[in-house]
């Protein structure tokens, strides 16, 4: 390269590190959020029919509201702490419940919008309730409210002969017979409406004995797309409702390309499903009616209605936009007292307040924003340096500098630690072997001197403070009777017992726990324990695929009522993962569900706690607690059992408002 | 044919050559790098280091497992007594470990007195069996170490003979659940130094024998071989590294390894070698593409040395001096890598310790409120200085070595 | 000029063969980890899982989902949905990602090269006295230090002890100043211990003895005929260096709470968001092939000897 060339090179590259630099500098000043906190994972969608996790669901519920929502109601517990927090009205000004409490009746309050200006109806309910419980939306929620008529079934995509169904012909927008599917299942194909007459079925496949258990479901799976349905359409005259069933006209469907391409007398649909739309239990009856039928009463179904899954979507959003870019700030359309601003990925979702919600004159903050921050010591010391107003990880190593602080608030959660054991694994598939690990772990000393958050120890699984329930006792420590009974299962003072391997999922608040419970397990009783750690999705399906032998597991209360906790451990629970299944606890569970008399369903769970309490498939070990710290300049900000913590009631302390106390 | 006796002739000769040449050269090296007093000195320790490490088991330390919650957490350095097994939860004869020793060991002769008067053989040796039994599971090292080998097991009863229940107190503090960091740091220093020794010669291994194959053959194969090593340069190694400790952490694949003999720790020293060769590679070419006309490798060719023994024999030795300059480089980069990834948490699993777990819990420890600096500081200052001295000795060894300072002082 | 495009084309050329190769054994890996994405809490009935797997395109055989993508990739640069954030797709979340990561990459570099080449130099030219000792220790130290340590005590020194940077966060550029700064010290750290081994060769070298003899200004000798020379080894190392850069970034933006790629690549790595670990692997691999080209090219035109090949 001749001199001048490398001379001129030299300034260029100057030149272009420089503007480098005046690139990179370039400061988008964005003012921070009157109110700030620490929202722990990013999350990963803000649509209420697909968000599964708390920090999610804290976003979701500033930005949109259902037809009632949890808010405080008098004053918090002395003892405890606690906000007592109950399903309020909101979308919904009043609603009636039948006397056998299978009807509820919400009537809608007047003055409630969008954010785009159009009015809320019972009709996006009945609309966004379909759409929680279609099964191509895969709400991990549905579940909940399963005992809404033809809820189940819909959900689950089961039809039987003579039901009456709906089926979604393959003319989604951009579809052709035979071709591609749209992957947006909102706005739907042309429907037909009618009653199931027959289901042609090919012969069942043989599925190998040794098959594992994902092979035989997709088996199943395939066969079954190969149905072909015989269903007596009706049309549907102009205002909507069906025409008399006498001009019914025979139409087959299925839902495999190959079959309906290979027959003329086909119709290749998407679904072939239960006419839900016409027929479930979630009817609006006019623009400000919304019935709800259930198969059977729910006691906490209020608490189900206030819950974000069934939180309104508008229809004409999610259609225009499809799914997930109507979640998108420039899309989005809500109806809650903070309307979406911005999004950044892994920095903070930030919200204003929603001039337009029918409560605004009582939403004080003007800006809120939802910081996703999963370490607790810079969420720490972001709190301390005021960029945060209220953080809710603390950090275990300074629990005691903090505890003593006016900023600190704890209070006992709707949730328990416990691990999970594989009771399919020698030994822990005897029953003693259990008890005896149980009783030698010391929960006071991990409350006490590990986690330190003001944790109860848990010898069963339903935490304290559910209104008219009293828990098991269960097994407490006893070193001597633990080894006896080690002893008694052929392991005397330990030996020849396997070395058990211990998985938790990578957390620094776990591991501390693990290490405990190795020590003492090897102390008390010479069992040595292997601890693994893996990231939450390896360890998830390592626990789902019982690759384990124990496994750390936390479960949060979806409802203020025993059944969250108990209904896990049925003997069919996908989610239970044990191997563990005692008829009689089973039965249990059962008959509490179809009691009335709510003393007596109590006296049942707890009977059926009892026998968990005893049988120990899981070891449970402490009953969380929150432990968090909001600015003493803060106004209604109260922990709550279920760990809600509505924005829109808050405010900031103003000079003139306070006395002055001290 | 007198060809025999020429070839004979012309190793001799050769041999001599080298040995001269060879001899001087390291002579000279030594002592330059005897010299320099910086590297003489991070010599030293860091042999004393290796030596300390080595006999981490012998020396009157604390345990690096027990947990004194109660008692002793987060207790700033001090110089309190400490006596072994004292902690009331462990449940030791005496409060001592060698209370809880003879405990255990008349208990055992008890067992083995009435092995010896049984008649029965079957009788016999099912004794002998449950003495075996009864020492693997509740022998009370098992709860003052993890997972003890034979050797430091050994090493660990000589500590009890020679000190008893002597234990350093905690110069260094402990952690949060109350053990003991100056025993920590001492037994992190074995993983710690393993790790990077281990990686290494991996890499040193791989690294040499590409580099010099490579430079060797020359032409199209030099350049394909080095295009792939600039092709690997961009991929983000970080990456397949987590992936893989991931992989190879699942239990299914580890039962695998397991079955084979290969554990978790051995992976990573594989995985983590096997990314760091490059560099290596590039410079073993290098200088086997300047020395490959050497006369020496005339020579060799000419007496009818195969191509592998030139390789290895004549050239890998030749360019040892610049691979000891780079494995003093390399051993501190693979030190930092293990730090890294335990502050990802996938670095080694407890009970065991290294020093990058040791300095990440440290890092945790600290916030706003309250400044433990020991149990970041004293971590941090081994890990610090021992890369410090392996960095001074790279550079020391890099003068000593460089033929250009040869007549420089 | 002509080298100069043969050049770029071959480099082009071997540029689409790394990345080739790094797709094809990323998604090996990748299709090998047991586990899939959608292991969520509660498990998924079997009709719902297909519906997930048929959106991602993971119900075909996997040869056909490694063509598919691949053609996806080289004809739309479409590199498909996060498994993970499902509201995004993994274009924005690179798009949202990478001027973070950017603007924090070139504080940092930019950091390094002024503080390391003037340690040097002045380390050099005042060869064994204090200040030069003094230097090189720091600078083995900034090699020695993990980044996480000497972030976790820049934190405490700067933020609560005196109170001038705010404690993580993104979008000031206070909030940008300590952690381009944790991430650069290491980086000048090797800069400056090679510019001082640079200058010293440098100043054994005839030409500038002879300037120097010749009476220029000592000054002028150093900027002219010294430091140009002494410079060419940082040039070559600024390559390792944005690797350096890069992989720093993961552990700084993790504890300064910054939205930059480094911390979805963990993410996606440790989560089986298969896409969007793809998608960053993909973009890593092209910014060190294109550094590394970009440095290889700065090197061979101020450097006389060295030729492209």
């Amino acid at each position: 390269m001749p001199p001048e060339v490398r001379r001129g090179f030299v300034i260029f590259a100057g030149l272009v590190v420089v503007a480098a630099v005046i690139w990179a500098a370039r400061v988008e000043h964005t003012p921070p959020a009157e109110f700030a906190f620490q929202n722990g994972t990013d999350p990963s969608t803000i649509d209420p029919h697909r968000a599964t996790g708390q920090p999610e669901g804290r976003i979701i519920f500033e930005l949109f509201e259902g037809l009632l929502r949890m808010l405080p109601e008098g004053d918090p517990d002395p003892e405890t702490g606690l906000q007592p927090m109950t399903p309020q009205p909101a979308m919904a000004e009043t609603y009636d419940i039948s006397g056998d409490g299978k009807t509820y009746t919400f009537h809608l309050r007047d003055g409630i919008f969008w954010t785009d200006g159009t009015p809320v109806t019972a009709h996006d309910f009945a609309w966004s309730w379909m759409r929680m419980l279609h099964p191509a939306t895969a709400c991990e929620y549905a579940y909940l409210i399963n005992e809404v008529a033809l809820a189940e079934p819909f959900n689950k995509s089961i039809v039987e002969v003579g039901d009456r169904v709906e089926v979604e012909l393959w003319d989604r927008p951009g579809e052709s017979p035979g071709g591609e599917a749209s992957l947006q299942h909102f706005p739907r194909g042309t429907m037909k409406y009618g009653t199931l007459r027959n289901i042609v079925k090919p012969d069942e496949p043989k599925i190998a004995k040794d098959a594992s258990e994902e092979k035989r479901e997709e088996i199943t799976q395939d066969w079954r797309e190969r149905w072909i349905y015989e269903v007596d359409v009706v049309e549907l005259e102009s205002d909507g409702s069906f025409a008399a069933d006498s001009t019914a006209t025979l139409q087959r469907y299925s839902v495999s390309p190959d079959i309906a391409q290979s027959d003329d007398g086909i119709q290749q649909a998407h679904w072939v499903l239960v006419d839900f739309q016409h027929f479930g239990g979630a009817q609006a009856i006019d623009d400000k009616t919304f019935v709800v039928r259930l198969n059977n009463s729910v006691p906490y179904f209020l608490n189900l209605v206030a819950w974000y899954p069934s939180f309104p979507v508008q229809k004409n959003c999610v259609e225009t936009y499809g799914s997930p870019m109507w979640t998108k700030t420039e899309n989005i359309v809500t109806n809650g007292p903070f309307k979406l601003q911005f999004r950044r990925l892994r920095d903070r979702i930030r919200a204003e307040k929603n001039p337009d919600y029918w409560n605004a004159k009582n939403v004080s903050f003007k800006t809120v924003d939802f910081v996703s921050l999963e370490s607790q010591n810079t969420a720490l010391n972001m709190y301390e340096t005021g960029q945060l107003h209220w953080i809710y990880q603390l950090p275990t190593s300074v629990m005691e500098d903090l505890e003593v602080r006016d900023d600190y608030h704890s209070a006992p959660k709707l949730s328990v630690y416990f691990y999970k054991l594989n009771n399919d694994v020698p030994p822990l598939d005897d029953i003693r072997v259990r008890q005896a690990i149980s009783m030698a772990i010391d929960r006071k000393q991990i409350v006490q001197q590990v986690t330190k958050g003001g944790e109860q120890p848990a010898y069963s699984v339903v935490p304290p403070g559910i209104a008219g329930y009293k828990g098991a006792e269960g097994l407490k420590e006893n070193v001597q009777r633990a080894q006896q009974l080690l002893a008694e299962a052929g392991f005397p003072q330990g030996r020849g017992f396997p070395k058990i391997s211990l998985l938790y999922n990578t957390s620094e608040r776990h591991r501390p726990v693990a290490e405990v419970l190795q020590q003492q397990l090897q102390n008390n009783l010479n069992i040595k324990v292997e601890i693994k750690n893996m990231e939450w999705g390896s360890f998830v399906e390592t626990v789902q695929q019982e690759k384990y032998e124990m496994a750390r597991y936390g479960w949060v209360g979806d409802y203020p009522d025993p059944n969250t906790f108990l209904d896990l451990w049925v003997s069919d629970n996908p989610q239970s993962n044990t191997n563990w299944s005692n008829p009689e606890y089973d039965g249990l569970l059962k008959s509490a569900s179809g009691e009335l008399d709510p003393a007596k369903r109590m006296e049942l769970l707890r009977q059926a706690e009892t026998i968990l309490a005893t049988e120990l498939p899981i070891i449970p070990i402490y009953f969380y607690t929150s432990a968090e710290m909001a600015k003493t300049n803060i106004v209604g900000f109260a922990p709550s059992a279920l760990d809600l913590h509505p924005l829109s009631v808050l405010r900031f302390r103003t000079d003139d408002s306070q006395p002055a106390k001290d | 044919m007198n060809s025999d006796a020429k070839r004979e002739a012309l190793e001799r000769i050769l041999a001599e050559s080298r040995e001269i040449r060879g001899v001087s050269l390291w002579q000279d090296a030594w002592s330059r790098l005897r010299r320099n007093r910086t590297a003489m000195i991070s010599l030293w320790c860091l042999m004393l280091l290796a030596t300390l490490a080595i006999m981490t088991p012998l020396l009157p330390l604390q345990s690096p497992i027990d947990k004194d919650l109660s008692q002793r957490k987060f207790l700033p350095p001090n110089v309190g007594t400490v006596v072994m097994g004292s902690r009331p939860g462990l449940k030791f004869a005496g409060g001592t470990l060698s209370g809880q020793m003879a405990e255990f060991e008349e208990s055992i002769r008890a067992m083995e007195s009435k092995a010896q008067s049984t008649s029965d053989p079957k009788e016999r040796a099912k004794i002998k069996q449950s003495i075996e039994d009864r020492i693997e599971v509740e022998h009370p090292f098992n709860q003052m170490w993890n997972d003890l080998g034979p050797v430091a097991w050994w090493m660990c009863e000589m500590r009890v003979a020679v000190f008893g229940d002597y234990a350093i107190p905690s110069l260094f503090g402990t952690d949060k659940l109350g053990r003991d960091l100056l025993a920590r740091v001492f037994w992190g220093a074995r993983v710690s130094l393993i790790v990077g020794i281990v990686a290494t010669l991996v890499s040193l291994i791989i690294g040499v024998s590409y580099g010099a194959i490579a430079g060797y053959f020359g032409g199209n194969i030099d350049a394909a071989m080095m295009r792939v090593v600039d092709m690997l340069y961009s991929i983000p190694f970080i990456f397949v590294v987590i992936f893989l400790v991931t992989f190879l952490g699942e239990d299914s694949v580890k039962k695998k390894l397991d079955s084979i003999g290969i554990d978790q720790i051995t992976i990573f020293y594989i995985v983590i070698g096997a990314i760091y060769w490059l560099t290596m590679s590039r410079v073993v070419r290098g200088q086997v593409l300047s020395l490959k006309h050497e006369q020496f490798v005339d020579a060799a060719r000419t007496v009818g040395a195969s191509q592998t023994r030139i390789i290895f024999r004549h050239l890998v030795p030749n360019v040892l001096g610049i691979v000891i300059v780079y494995l003093t480089l390399t051993i501190p980069a693979v030190m930092l890598f293990e730090a890294f990834l335990s502050f990802l948490g996938l670095g080694v699993s407890p009970p065991d310790v290294s020093w990058g777990l040791l300095v990440n819990d440290g890092v945790q420890a600290i916030t706003p409120l309250k400044t433990r600096w020991w149990l970041v500081v004293f971590p941090g200052a081994a890990l610090a200085g021992t890369l410090f001295a392996l960095n001074f000795l790279g550079d020391g060894l890099r003068d000593a070595l460089d033929p250009r300072m040869k007549n420089r002082t | 000029m002509r080298d100069l495009f043969s050049y770029l084309i071959k480099r082009a050329a071997w540029m689409v063969l790394t990345l080739w190769a790094v797709y094809t054994v990323s998604f090996i890996l990748m299709r090998s980890v047991p586990g899939n994405p959608f292991g969520g809490e509660r498990n998924v009935p079997p009709a719902i899982e297909r519906q997930l797997m048929a959106r991602y395109n993971l119900d075909a055989p996997p040869l056909q989902q490694y063509w598919d993508y691949l053609v996806g990739i080289v004809t739309r640069f479409d590199l498909g949905w996060c498994m993970g954030l499902e509201d995004y797709s993994v274009n924005q979340v690179l798009a949202e990602g990478f001027p973070v990561s950017a603007t924090l990459a070139i504080f940092a570099l930019v950091f390094a090269i002024i503080l390391g080449v003037s340690a040097g130099v002045v380390s050099a030219v005042f060869r064994r006295s204090k200040a030069d000792v003094a230097l090189m220790f720091a600078a083995v130290l900034g090699i020695a230090v993990p980044n996480f340590v000497l972030a976790s005590l820049a934190i405490l020194l700067f933020v609560f002890m005196i109170q001038i940077f705010p404690a993580g966060g993104w979008g000031t550029l206070q909030q940008i100043a300590l952690p381009a700064f944790c991430l650069g010290l290491p980086v000048a750290a090797y800069i400056a211990r090679l510019t001082r081994t640079g200058m010293l060769e440098m100043l054994t070298k005839d030409h500038v003895r002879t300037a120097i003899a010749k009476g220029l200004p000592y000054r002028t000798v150093i900027m002219r005929h010294v430091l140009p020379g002494a410079l060419l080894p940082v040039v070559s190392y600024l390559g390792p260096a944005v690797a350096r850069v890069l992989t720093g970034s993961l552990v700084l933006e993790k504890i300064f709470a910054i939205p930059g790629m480094g911390s979805h690549f963990i993410n996606a790595a440790t989560q089986r968001d298969y896409t969007l670990a793809m998608g960053m692997v993909l973009t890593y691999t092209v910014l060190l092939f294109v550094m590394n080209t970009l440095v290889d090219l700065a090197y061979a035109i101020i450097d006389p000897r060295v030729k492209l090949q």
